[in-house]
Order: structure tokens, then C-alpha cells, then sequence
């Protein structure tokens, strides 16, 4: 066996220990490489940066925890845009276990032991202003403040429930449920997953169905995306944008190219790329975990290519491109 | 009767949605609201079918003492098991999903504690194998050994530098062609794809509902 076979022939647990290594080192010992937002992302933030409180988006966590590595990072990116710029946020699931990582994505912004989080006033604590009457977000915020409530230093801004955010959850069989949002978002979810009556909420008076929303973003693990284009982009003219794995991004880049979405983010790219406009625009003080992965991202991509090569220049060395009987299968 | 009365109303129920959805008629929009709020309790059904069937197929294998069967167990007691919990904590299904919003996770229920410390990690884990499994296949397997694989694996190299920060560093024009690959070629492929796989269920659809097309009855009335 000569040294080309013999590196054919490499024990693939010296592959996968490599791979391993690339993977944790990075974490430890960050790069901080820049990044360069595409096109396709720069949609989604422009769009964004045109909304304010008086318009309304839903975020749909359409994902399971198998992609969540690179879902949850573009979940989190739109709902700390979304809060920065106080526009209201629906939050959705389309899986049943993606209401427990949206729940972790809102639980992520609104840690107070966080830097830069936001901080989250329940929708209970909040009645007096209510029952004042107070329905803007200024007022209510102003109102909030001269009741003696002082924003910690190490918040970013507040998060009224009802106002600014309300967590709709899962249901089953959610196409029929976008479908019937488009009518009335009220007969498919009558409360937040905390037992809020919807219909009371100020965020709902003037967005009562999709067709009163300004946006639609899944961040999707699946297919499910497409739901969204076919019963509210085409059905009702609703806005929507993408978040998808690096995997998908090659199929819905047509939906980009033919506007019948404003943007996407592909894959752990995609979501760093957000988290850096974000960066730059002042909405964040810190890098978010998409940015940290993408130095685990380079480094693997360098290491599977190197690979690449060497297999290549063992195989063709080694005059294997003409035998058959390469010895052992390992 | 078995086969006729099905098919009639997958005809009937086909022909009057597909009417309905270009009729902006109040009426119309009615009987499209009952329709998104009763398929969805209606679909509820397949549950009790589903969960039957997974017991029984389960319950079979560990009598029987077939191959693997003691992890059928893995699957009924969580499956029994968590409802229960549910029931007599009903906070277990909200589970400290709220709760912890304000950075309080107190009231952590035991469906949430599952959840966070089973399920994220399992299905993570199952999903981050592939990083390894591609790195080892594509050592072994890629090989430039025709004119059309030596394209493919030179625009796989360009493309995985081009979606990396450190594929700018190497060189600047890795990204722009790597965008131009997907853009451009890729675009053009997946949307002939994308065309054909709509205008297939379109015919498919047609053919479910006027009758043609009868296999979803799974051979019913034969």
C-alpha cells in the first residue's frame, strides 16, 4: 500500500475528530472575520427601517430544534430590529415545537441578566395606563416613566405586551390557520399563549387580520415557508420574507428574483449578515451568536475543501482514476 | 358506497374551493371562514387514529420481543406520559414558556424541562452528525473524474468560499462569483424544476378531483 492509498484510505474517525476540533476551537478563540451583507438580506432590513409603531409584522417561528443553530439567530435578529424600532410583533409557530424556541428567542431578548436586552412589561402591569385610555406607544411609554418606572442601564428599551409584542404560539394544521388570518386573526388565536385576550390589546385595534399587517418573516426549517407565499403573499398582497437553512436558500432564491418575497436570509450567512446591519445601525452593542458561528463556519469550510483537494490530488497521484481495486473501504 | 361517496365529496369540496377563492363575495368568505375553522377540529380525528395505531404497532413489537424492541417502550412511556404530566400540572404545557419571559424561569414545568433538555439536545445533535458525515463523504467521494464532476466540485469550492467571511480574505471575487453561481445558474435550474414540480401538481390535483386519480382511497370498495 503506497502513501496515496494509504491517505484514501485515512480512518474516517481522524476525519471526524478533525472536523470536531474546527468546529470547538473557533468558540474559544473567535476570528471576529467581517462580514458582507447580501443584496437579498439588505431587503429584508431596508424594509424594515421603513416601519415604526403604527405598523405591524408577524414573526413565524416555522422550525424545529434540529436547524435551530441556524433559524433561532434570524428569529431573534428580526424580533430585536422589530422591538428597537417598537413596531408590533405577532409571534407565531407553525411546528409545534418551534412555540418553545420562540418562547426562547422573546425569553433571550427580555433576559434581564443580559446586556442589552429589552425589558419586558407584562400585560397586567401595565392596566392603569390602559384604563386611561392610553393606546400610543409614546404615551404609554411616557405615562410609564413618569409613574416612577426607570429603564435599567443595561436595557435597551421596553416591551409592552399587548403593545408591542403578543405571543400567539402553535396551532395544528397552520396553513388553514394563515388561511384564516388573512379574515380574522382573532377566531384562530382568541389569546396569547399567556391567556391574553387578543381583542383588548391595543397592538390589535388596527391589525386585525393579515391583510392589516405590513410583513410577514418565517424563519423556516422546511417548506413551510412556501405556505406563506401561496395563502397570504399571493392571496391577500401580504409582504413576506425568508429565513431558511443555508440548504433551502439555493430553492427560494427564485421567490427573490421574482418579488414575491422582499428578501431572505440563507442559512447561519444569512442570519450574521442581519446581525451585522444590526451592529452597524446601532440596534445591538454585541455581536449575536450567528456572527460567532460564521468563524466555526469558515474554519469548516476551509478543512471540508482541503480535504476536497488532498482526496483529489491522492486519487489522481496515486493513478487510482484508472484501477478499481482500491484496497479497504474505511 | 365506498368509493362513491368519498370521491363526491373530495368533487364536490375541490370544484367549490377553487370556485370560492376568486369570489370576494361575503358569503363566499363565510363559508370559507367555517371551512378554515372546522377543518382543523375535524383533522383533530386523524390524533386518536394515529396514536391508536402507534400503540398498537408498538405494543405488537414488545410482545412479540421483536428487533429493538425495548425502545418501543422509549416511545409509549413519553407518549402516555407527558399528557399525564399535562393534566395534572396543567402549567407543564405552557411549561415556563411565559414565565420566563423577564429572565424569571421559576415555574420551569416538567414538559419545558423535557423539552429543553431532551428534545432541543436530541434533535440538535441527530442535525450537527451531518457536519461530520459530509466532511468524510466528501473526502472519499468527490472526485473531479469527468468533465461535468470537475465543474460541479470547482463550483462547490468557489460557492463554500464565497458563503464564508474568510473566503472574502482568500479573495474578494469568491463571494461575487459565489452569489453569480446561485443567482444565475442555480435560479435557472431550480426554477424549471420549481415549474414543472407546480404544473405536476396542478394535473395531479385535477386528476384527484374530478376522480381520475383514485389511489388516496387505498384500494376502498375493490
Amino acid at each position: 500500500m503506497n502513501i496515496w492509498e494509504k491517505m484514501l484510505n485515512l480512518d474516517r474517525r481522524w476525519i471526524f475528530l478533525l472536523i470536531g476540533v474546527a468546529c470547538i476551537v473557533p468558540f474559544f478563540t473567535p476570528l471576529g472575520l467581517p462580514i458582507l451583507p447580501s443584496a437579498e438580506v439588505e431587503g429584508i432590513f431596508d424594509y424594515m427601517e421603513t416601519l415604526g409603531p403604527d405598523n405591524c409584522i408577524m414573526v413565524s417561528f416555522d422550525f424545529e430544534p434540529g436547524t435551530s443553530a441556524e433559524n433561532q439567530p434570524m428569529g431573534v435578529a428580526m424580533l430585536r430590529h422589530a422591538f428597537a424600532r417598537q413596531v408590533p410583533v405577532y409571534v407565531t409557530a407553525y411546528w409545534p415545537l418551534g412555540q418553545a424556541l420562540a418562547s426562547m428567542a422573546l425569553e433571550e431578548l427580555t433576559d434581564e441578566t443580559a446586556d442589552d436586552y429589552f425589558k419586558y412589561v407584562r400585560w397586567e402591569e401595565w392596566v392603569d395606563l390602559r384604563d386611561q385610555g392610553l393606546t400610543e406607544r409614546d404615551e404609554i411609554e411616557a405615562a410609564w416613566v413618569a409613574a416612577g418606572n426607570i429603564l435599567p442601564e443595561n436595557a435597551r428599551g421596553w416591551v409592552f405586551e399587548g403593545r408591542d409584542v403578543a405571543f400567539l404560539g402553535y396551532l395544528p394544521y397552520f396553513h388553514l390557520a394563515i388561511l384564516g388570518m388573512t379574515n380574522s386573526i382573532e377566531s384562530h388565536f382568541p389569546e396569547t399563549v399567556s391567556g391574553v385576550p387578543i381583542s383588548g390589546m391595543p397592538m390589535y385595534q388596527d391589525h386585525k387580520s393579515l391583510r392589516d399587517l405590513d410583513l410577514a418573516f418565517t424563519s423556516a426549517g422546511s417548506s413551510a415557508c412556501v405556505t406563506w407565499i401561496t395563502y397570504a403573499r399571493e392571496k391577500i398582497g401580504l409582504p413576506v420574507a425568508f429565513g431558511v437553512t443555508a440548504v433551502m436558500a439555493t430553492d427560494y432564491l427564485i421567490f427573490v428574483q421574482s418579488n414575491q418575497i422582499i428578501g431572505q436570509m440563507g442559512g447561519l450567512r444569512g442570519a450574521a449578515e442581519y446581525e451585522t446591519l444590526l451592529l452597524e445601525n446601532g440596534y445591538s452593542d454585541v455581536p449575536g451568536k450567528a456572527f460567532i458561528g460564521m468563524d466555526v463556519q469558515s474554519i469548516a469550510h476551509i478543512l471540508i475543501i482541503l480535504l476536497v483537494v488532498l482526496g483529489n490530488i491522492a486519487f489522481f497521484a496515486g493513478g487510482f482514476n484508472k484501477k478499481t481495486n482500491l484496497k479497504g473501504r474505511r | 358506497m365506498k368509493r362513491s361517496v368519498p370521491l363526491a365529496i373530495v368533487m364536490v369540496g375541490g370544484i367549490l374551493f377553487m370556485i370560492q377563492y376568486f369570489i370576494p363575495h361575503q358569503h363566499s368568505q363565510t363559508l370559507f371562514d367555517y371551512y378554515t375553522e372546522w377543518a382543523p377540529i375535524v383533522g383533530a380525528f386523524a390524533l386518536v387514529l394515529g396514536v391508536g395505531s402507534l400503540t398498537r404497532l408498538h405494543m405488537h413489537k414488545i410482545k412479540r420481543k421483536a428487533k429493538n424492541w425495548p425502545y418501543s417502550w422509549a416511545v409509549l412511556i413519553p407518549l402516555y406520559l407527558l399528557p399525564v404530566f399535562a393534566l395534572l400540572m396543567p402549567q407543564s404545557m405552557g411549561g415556563g414558556i411565559t414565565e420566563g419571559m423577564g429572565g424569571d424561569r421559576m415555574t420551569q414545568g416538567v414538559f419545558d424541562f423535557a423539552y429543553l433538555n431532551i428534545q432541543v439536545s436530541i434533535q440538535s445533535t441527530m442535525f450537527s452528525l451531518l457536519a461530520f458525515y459530509i466532511a468524510s463523504a466528501a473526502f472519499r467521494a468527490f472526485r473531479a473524474k469527468s468533465a461535468l464532476a470537475t465543474v460541479l466540485l470547482i463550483a462547490a469550492i468557489i460557492v463554500m468560499l464565497g458563503q464564508v467571511p474568510i473566503g472574502e480574505l482568500i479573495g474578494s471575487w469568491f463571494p461575487k462569483i459565489g452569489l453569480w453561481i446561485l443567482r444565475y445558474p442555480n435560479t435557472a435550474a431550480k426554477r424549471a424544476i420549481a415549474l414543472g414540480v407546480g404544473f405536476g401538481m396542478l394535473a395531479t390535483q385535477l386528476k384527484i378531483i374530478f376522480g381520475v386519480e383514485r389511489n388516496w382511497l387505498g384500494g376502498a370498495g375493490e
